[in-house]
């Protein structure tokens, strides 16, 4: 009936590109969360400490992370849809890599916003602080971590001969 | 479900209150503190608080009104920055909490327009938590249409006002009568505040304190109208309800009473005033009002033991405000070398 075999449908990109989309949208969404909240509690606290700006940049940068996590999923997955011999399987497999990063990305995004907000101004009435936050931060950027290497392994998938 | 999402605007600033509630004063300090010899002593012992930064700045020795105004300090210092840096609801929970401040400073400078007292003075005497635009134009009213209609519509004590439209001219009584009426309404919106617009955790913790306090009020105006020409009806309307508190019951019997004797009877019915009263009346040198502040500071340590709520801000101040209170009791009582009085404070911890 058409040139593309019953058992690769063209539906089975749908997913592919779905799973491309969310790593990016949700990732994003996270780093835009983490970016917004901690950037407030950096305003508040460089009004009155200027010179602990830049050592509160910190968590701005982790949370700008996260986007590049996501973006580096759905580059990978971009590339890995084609037109010929993408089966449901590989669609199913490529929408699992994407959201499987972009959501941990969204949860890492909220977690470090919200301990980055609370940490920066803590750090600036109590300097000792400054370490247990950073640890505290470099935990919640291990969650858009295993997201990455989960999404890594799915998206590495093979179906070689599945539309044959 | 307060636990998913109270700590992204609020975290930090329960984390601070619970800090600073931790600093607070224990019963040791305050007995080592009933030993001093004078003020300057009692700054040896607060130096090793949270205090001694406020202290360190008065040239010596320290007088008991200077001790009082550094601590009044911190106080405000504290609010200030835990309210400057909230979000809103809390932000509004905060504001409501310096409503009682405006309303007693109002008060004050009412009496002292009255009087014919020089108003600048008055306004250092003024809570500085409760301070609004145009309360140093006071000088200028004569009745309460007038105070409303130029200072308090502007202030976030406009819609109180509302309950004293029967008061027609300012007299000491009615001025009394004024703040009460005030307090009631504030007593209703911080309520409604509370467990109507937040609700969660905060609704169910701070109906409690506010019950309580409404209590409170109402037996304590019974009886300071026991020996006035308060009518027994105006009496009544002066009473603030809020769900949660005396029931009616207890409410007729102490709208009516006439002495002692009748309040007695009335608290009878309630196991935790008959309590409080009753070991009033039995340990002679602890009055009252004391039992009621041994009793809220009960209530506002539990309030700690659960978390994600505003509850802890109000207790955190409350218990602050008790603190300033037992320090400048214990000063004045060793300045008067009254020593066997200055181990009577309220234990906050």
């Amino acid at each position: 009936m058409s040139a593309t075999s019953h058992a690769c449908p063209p539906a089975a990109a749908f997913f592919g590109f779905i799973g491309a989309a969310s790593a990016l949208v949700f990732s994003n969404m996270g780093a835009a969360y983490g970016t917004a909240k901690s950037g407030v509690g950096i305003a508040a606290v460089g009004v009155l400490r200027p010179e602990l700006i830049m050592r509160s940049i910190i968590p701005t940068v982790m949370a700008g992370i996260l986007g590049i996590y996501g973006l580096i999923v759905a580059v990978i997955l971009s590339g890995q849809i084609s037109l010929q011999s993408y089966p449901y399987y590989l669609g199913f497999a490529h929408l699992s890599a994407g959201l499987a990063m972009g959501l941990s990305g969204l949860a890492a995004g909220i977690c470090i916003g919200v301990v980055g907000d609370a940490g920066v101004r803590a750090t600036a009435q109590q300097p000792k602080v400054f370490t247990g936050f950073i640890l505290i931060l470099i935990f919640a950027e291990a969650l858009a971590l295993y997201g990455l290497i989960v999404a890594l392994i799915l998206g590495g998938k093979t179906a070689p001969g599945a539309c044959t | 479900m307060d636990m998913l999402t109270f700590n992204a605007d609020n975290g930090y600033l329960e984390a601070v209150v619970r800090g600073l509630k931790a600093s607070l004063l224990r019963r040791q300090d305050y007995t080592n503190l009933a030993q001093c010899e004078s003020p300057e002593d009692m700054r040896t012992i607060l130096n090793s608080s949270d205090y001694g930064l406020w202290l360190q700045n008065e040239p010596a020795p320290l007088q008991t009104q200077a001790l009082y105004d550094c601590l009044m300090n911190r106080l405000v210092y504290d609010f200030r920055s835990i309210r400057g840096q909230s979000y809103a609801p809390l932000s509004t929970f905060l504001d409501y909490v310096t409503y009682p401040y405006m309303i007693d400073n109002l008060v004050l400078l009412l009496m002292g327009v009255l009087r014919n007292r020089d108003l600048s003075e008055l306004l250092d005497k003024c809570h500085p938590l409760g301070l609004f635009e145009g309360i140093a134009t006071l000088t200028a009213i004569h009745s309460p249409e007038e105070l409303y209609r130029e200072i308090l519509v502007d202030t976030p004590l406009a819609p109180y006002f509302a309950e004293c439209v029967n008061v027609h001219d300012l007299t000491e009584m009615n001025v009394e009568i004024i703040r009460n009426l005030l307090y009631k309404a504030y007593l209703t919106d911080f309520y409604q505040l509370c467990v109507e617009r937040i609700g969660g955790m905060t609704g169910s913790i701070m109906a409690t304190l506010i019950a309580f306090e409404a209590d409170r009020r109402v037996i304590n105006i019974t009886l300071n109208s026991l020996e006035t020409s308060l009518r027994k009806d105006e009496r009544m309307m002066l009473f603030p309800r809020v769900p949660g508190g005396l029931d009616d019951e207890i409410i007729q019997r102490l709208g009516r009473a006439d002495d002692l004797q009748a309040v007695a009877m009335a608290l009878d019915l309630s196991s935790t005033y008959r309590a409080l009263f009753q070991r009033a009346a039995e340990r002679g040198e602890y009055s009252l009002e004391d039992q009621f502040l041994e009793f809220e500071m009960k209530l506002l340590r539990e309030s700690f033991d659960a978390q994600f709520h505003y509850g802890v801000f109000y207790a955190y101040f409350r218990m602050l405000e008790q603190e300033i209170r037992n320090l400048t009791w214990i000063a004045e009582c060793i300045t008067q070398k009254q020593f066997a009085h200055a181990s009577r404070v309220v234990p906050i911890l």
